[in-house]
């Protein structure tokens, strides 16, 4: 798949770029004050992996950051490190710096070789830090910075007659400062629009590189912004086309969509064994790769019609799910495979794969409520009020009922007024998937009672889960929900009044793509609105003036 | 109808119709493929061991213990202290020149083996006749009558094992051999029915059996999970086993006619191939087509058996027999295909119980084209 990606026509890209060129053109952002995020879990693991190499493993688990306004990344940027963080992110430091600075990964990272490897040698450190240095804090250091960590070296290296000591531990302490830990938005003075700022070329292009490739930017990002080269439009155009057609942009897709499809819930998601032996613990991690598999194959690398990722019957498949969707696995010795579903199969699209399928029921059975509910909150945008905290669920989990059926169940559950109006626009969708068990394995009958699948959506009936399907694909609020979302999750913030406009403008241009998300990655990503910022009252938010004091100090 | 193309690609289909539409599924072509779990010799067992009025069979341990002196007991047993599993080596070194006497069963003369003698047990009738008199290719032998009254039955090679501890309930012989099978991934049996319009009644299928190279994907229960891939054995980009016969679905349960079938065997740190001359399958498949129990039918040859018997290892010992009775008593009650030139019958009738799970046969053609991917 990721040599896919690499031979995906730079053309794509070009067309792309010409349709923005002739197309409407992008209104007037109002941008948002400069902030600092917190770097997720995944993005410190991919820019550690870049920095140092694969041959660096650690463990460990952050503060979890909770889901706002639909996304994980919009808590990143309300986040502080607790005290317990601090404590993984230090022990984290100490362990990726001791292994980076190891007689096996030392001769690969340290470009020079110190005059004695028992004593300090402040030029050797010093062209080390620089260079690491600039990677972690995605610009260069400042000379107060690297002055400071140099010393740091030099001093650790004299104390313990061991020049690696000393890089040890000043590799740890850069590893260890909210330079690295957050995304800080740095701004400056903007030149075209006086009295203005604008961000820096380095936090344009960290800005960038985090959407992409969910990591740092390289030497060659950094290098471009350096030269000043993203600064025009020519220039973040070729930086962009160069990332969409890296193995990393994967990474990129990967992270926006584990977000906007909430697959975090992948990480608490159990399955009675008694019920469901076939969903194991494999099970469960393939059913997440299955999607995101899927996901990347369909928009980044064949660069296809977005909503059609619900009616698609492509799929990828391993031995452990291929067991639950009873079809034969291509590669048994535990690898993945491609497979089509026939066409009159009742699975169509992701929401028939068993990654949704599981994640959204209950333990030991299905749940039409909670599927109904991730499809208006999670792909269509919509709020559903939660449930009344006093609601009697006791005819609904009566085993006895003479309501075999999940949909007989629900019938006489909504009854009851309080519950009428949330269920009224979460069951009729849910209905639509109940051939379907709590493990995403085909069924036909529930108790013995066959199972009726079909339901309606805002009022327009359908047949069975394919029915459900094309409904999903052809609702406007699918393409809308997508962009809106991905506008934040690139923004790191939900979107405001003031984008109104913008967010139109994507979305006709979504539209006008064909629906393409690689296409309109690319128009986000080389948009003014990304990387446009608004002053606040002072001019600077307080991240920003307690870091550019140290800053002026070089 | 034909198709060993048919495999995997309509086996979607095909199960997807059983599952959500089985009144419909007539209507498309498929596949359905098993691998086998468990493999039991067919044994009828009374509550008071009527079939053997002279009780169980004597092992070649107690052989063994009856020819020592005193005093050698004391010295090879250490007072005692090596007990029968520890000492397997010793006793089936009975030879004159302490040769293995399981290896080489005509070495040594012990008392006849025990047989059944009663009148019932499971299996079909192979030689057609209904008194088991000699045919051109049989030999007499005495018939059986199954329990629920079918008469006509061969199977000699119940009357053979029938009073013998190793095969009866408890016994090692077959549930060390399963559970082997279970763990290794050796001598799994793939059996695949093609040609099925409906699972559920289809009067015209192929049933063809393969060798599995996976082993099985079980759940944490320790029992397979149904609708799991096996691999096909191939040697030279053709699959290794691919014996077929042709049957029909009647009500769910499959019924092969006869034909001779090489199967791959592994139990007890033996690994066989037999050909199963006149193999017939009668196979119930369960109403959600997760599983399916059955029996298989056929002549087992006694070269083949006696070649599994005398490997068994420690298993003899606590199996209760003498392989040299064995070894006679097998060509005594061997009833069918006859010897050309001696005229005596070198195969078992026999009966086999099965169980067995759904599953996938990737085919030779299909796993080059995934490793290529």
């Amino acid at each position: 798949m990721r040599a896919g990606l690499l031979k995906l026509s730079s053309s794509v890209i070009a067309a792309a770029f010409l349709l923005t060129a002739c197309g409407p053109k992008e209104p007037q952002s109002s941008g948002a004050p400069p902030d600092m995020r917190r770097l997720t879990e995944e993005q410190y693991r991919n820019t550690i992996l870049d920095i140092f190499g694969p041959t660096i493993t650690y463990g460990g688990r952050f503060d979890p950051l909770a889901r706002v306004d639909g996304l994980i990344q919009l808590d990143a940027r309300a986040a502080r490190v607790t005290p317990a963080g601090f404590e993984q992110y230090y022990a984290l430091a100490r362990s990726i710096a001791a292994q980076a600075m190891s007689p096996a990964n030392r001769a690969t990272l340290v470009a020079c070789k110190p005059t004695a490897v028992d004593a300090p040698d402040d030029a050797c450190a010093q062209a080390f830090l620089t260079e690491v240095g600039r990677l972690l804090y995605r610009r260069p250091l400042t000379a107060t910075e690297l002055s400071l960590s140099v010393k740091a070296a030099h001093d650790v290296a004299a104390e313990r007659r061991d020049f690696y000591e000393g890089l040890t531990y000043s590799l740890s302490g850069l590893m260890m400062t909210p330079k690295f830990l957050f995304v800080i938005d740095m701004t400056e003075p903007d030149p075209v629009r006086p009295g203005q700022q604008r961000l820096t070329p380095y936090a344009r292009a960290t800005r960038l590189s985090y959407l992409l490739w969910n990591s740092a930017p390289d030497t060659m990002l950094l290098d471009a912004a350096a030269k000043g080269a993203l600064d025009s439009a020519d220039g973040l155009e070729k930086q962009a086309e160069r990332m969409m057609e890296s193995p990393k942009f994967e990474n990129g897709v990967r992270a926006f969509f584990t977000d906007f499809l909430d697959l975090q819930k992948f990480e608490t998601l159990e399955k009675d064994q008694v019920i469901y032996p076939t969903f194991n613990v494999k099970a469960n991690e393939d059913a997440k790769e299955e999607l995101l598999r899927t996901i990347v194959d369909h928009v980044a690398v064949r660069d296809l019609d977005y909503r059609d990722l619900f009616t698609t019957r492509r799929t990828f498949v391993s031995p452990p799910l291929a067991r639950i969707y009873k079809v034969p696995a291509g590669r048994p010795d535990g690898g993945w495979s491609t497979y089509e579903f026939a066409k009159t199969d009742p699975r169509a699209g992701i929401l028939t794969q068993i990654a949704f399928l599981a994640v959204n029921s209950h333990p030991g059975r299905s749940s039409p409520t909670i599927r109904g509910r991730a499809i208006r909150e999670t792909l269509l945008c919509q709020k559903v009020p939660d449930p009344p905290g006093d609601v009697d669920f006791s005819k609904f989990n009566d085993n006895n009922s003479p309501d075999k059926t999940a949909k007989a169940r629900l019938t006489s559950h909504r009854t009851a007024d309080a519950c009428a109006g949330c269920h009224k626009i979460t069951d009729p969708i849910g209905l639509g998937l109940e051939n379907f068990d709590g493990a995403g394995a085909l069924r036909s009958t529930e108790n013995g009672e066959t199972i009726d699948p079909s339901g309606d959506l805002d009022g327009k009936p359908f047949k069975d889960a394919a029915g459900l399907a094309q409904q999903i694909h052809d609702n406007p609020a699918t393409s809308s929900c997508l962009v809106n979302r991905l506008y934040s999750y690139a923004l790191g913030r939900a979107p405001q009044r003031d984008d109104k406009d913008v967010l139109a403008y994507f979305q006709s241009s979504f539209a006008g793509d064909g629906y393409s998300v690689r296409k309109l990655l690319h128009r986000i990503a080389t948009s003014k609105a990304f990387y446009d910022v608004r002053p606040t009252s002072a001019g600077t938010t307080p991240a920003n003036a307690a870091l550019s004091h140290e800053e002026s100090k070089s | 109808m034909n198709t060993r193309l048919a495999a995997t690609a309509g086996a979607l289909a095909f199960l997807a119709a059983l599952s959500l539409r089985p009144s419909m599924a007539a209507e498309q072509s498929g596949t359905l493929t098993f691998v086998v779990r468990d493999w039991f010799t067919a044994m009828y067992e009374s509550r008071f061991m009527d079939e053997c009025p002279e009780g169980l069979n004597v092992g070649n341990d107690e052989y063994w213990w009856r020819g020592l002196s005193k005093k050698d007991r004391a010295r090879l047993t250490e007072d005692g202290l090596v007990q029968t599993l520890n000492r397997h080596n010793l006793a089936v070194a009975r030879g004159p020149k302490g040769e293995d006497v399981c290896l080489i069963p005509t070495l040594v003369k012990d008392p006849p083996l025990r047989v059944v003698e009663g009148k019932l047990a499971y299996g079909e009738n192979l030689d057609g006749t209904t008194d088991g008199h000699a045919t051109a290719k049989t030999c007499k032998h005495t018939k059986f009558t199954t329990p629920d009254g079918k008469a006509g039955i061969d199977n000699q090679l119940y009357r053979l094992v029938g009073c013998t501890y190793g095969w009866r309930k408890g016994g090692l012989v077959d549930l060390n051999a399963n559970e082997m099978r279970g763990t290794s991934g050796l001598g799994m049996i793939l059996i695949e029915i093609t040609g099925v319009d409906n699972p559920r009644n289809d009067d015209d299928v192929t049933v063809t059996f393969y060798r599995s190279i996976d082993q099985f994907a079980l759940d944490s229960a320790g029992t397979p999970l149904p609708f799991s891939t096996y691999r096909i054995e191939t040697v030279d980009g053709k699959p290794r086993y691919a014996d077929s016969v042709k049957g029909k679905i009647v009500n769910g349960v499959l019924e092969t006619g006869r034909g001779d079938v090489r199967l791959p065997f592994y139990g007890n740190y033996n690994f066989i191939n037999p050909v199963i001359k006149d193999l017939g399958l009668k196979l119930e498949i369960a109403e959600d087509g997760r599983t399916a129990t059955g029996m298989v039918t056929g002549y087992y040859d006694v070269e083949s058996f006696m070649h599994y018997v005398s490997g068994l290892g420690v298993a003899i010992v606590i199996s209760y027999f003498s392989c040299n009775a064995m070894y006679e008593a097998a060509q005594k009650l061997a009833d069918g295909y006859p010897d050309p030139k001696t005229g005596a019958c070198t195969m078992l009738s026999s009966a086999f119980k099965i169980n067995a799970f759904a599953a996938f046969a990737l085919h030779p053609e299909k796993q080059s084209r995934q490793a290529a991917r």
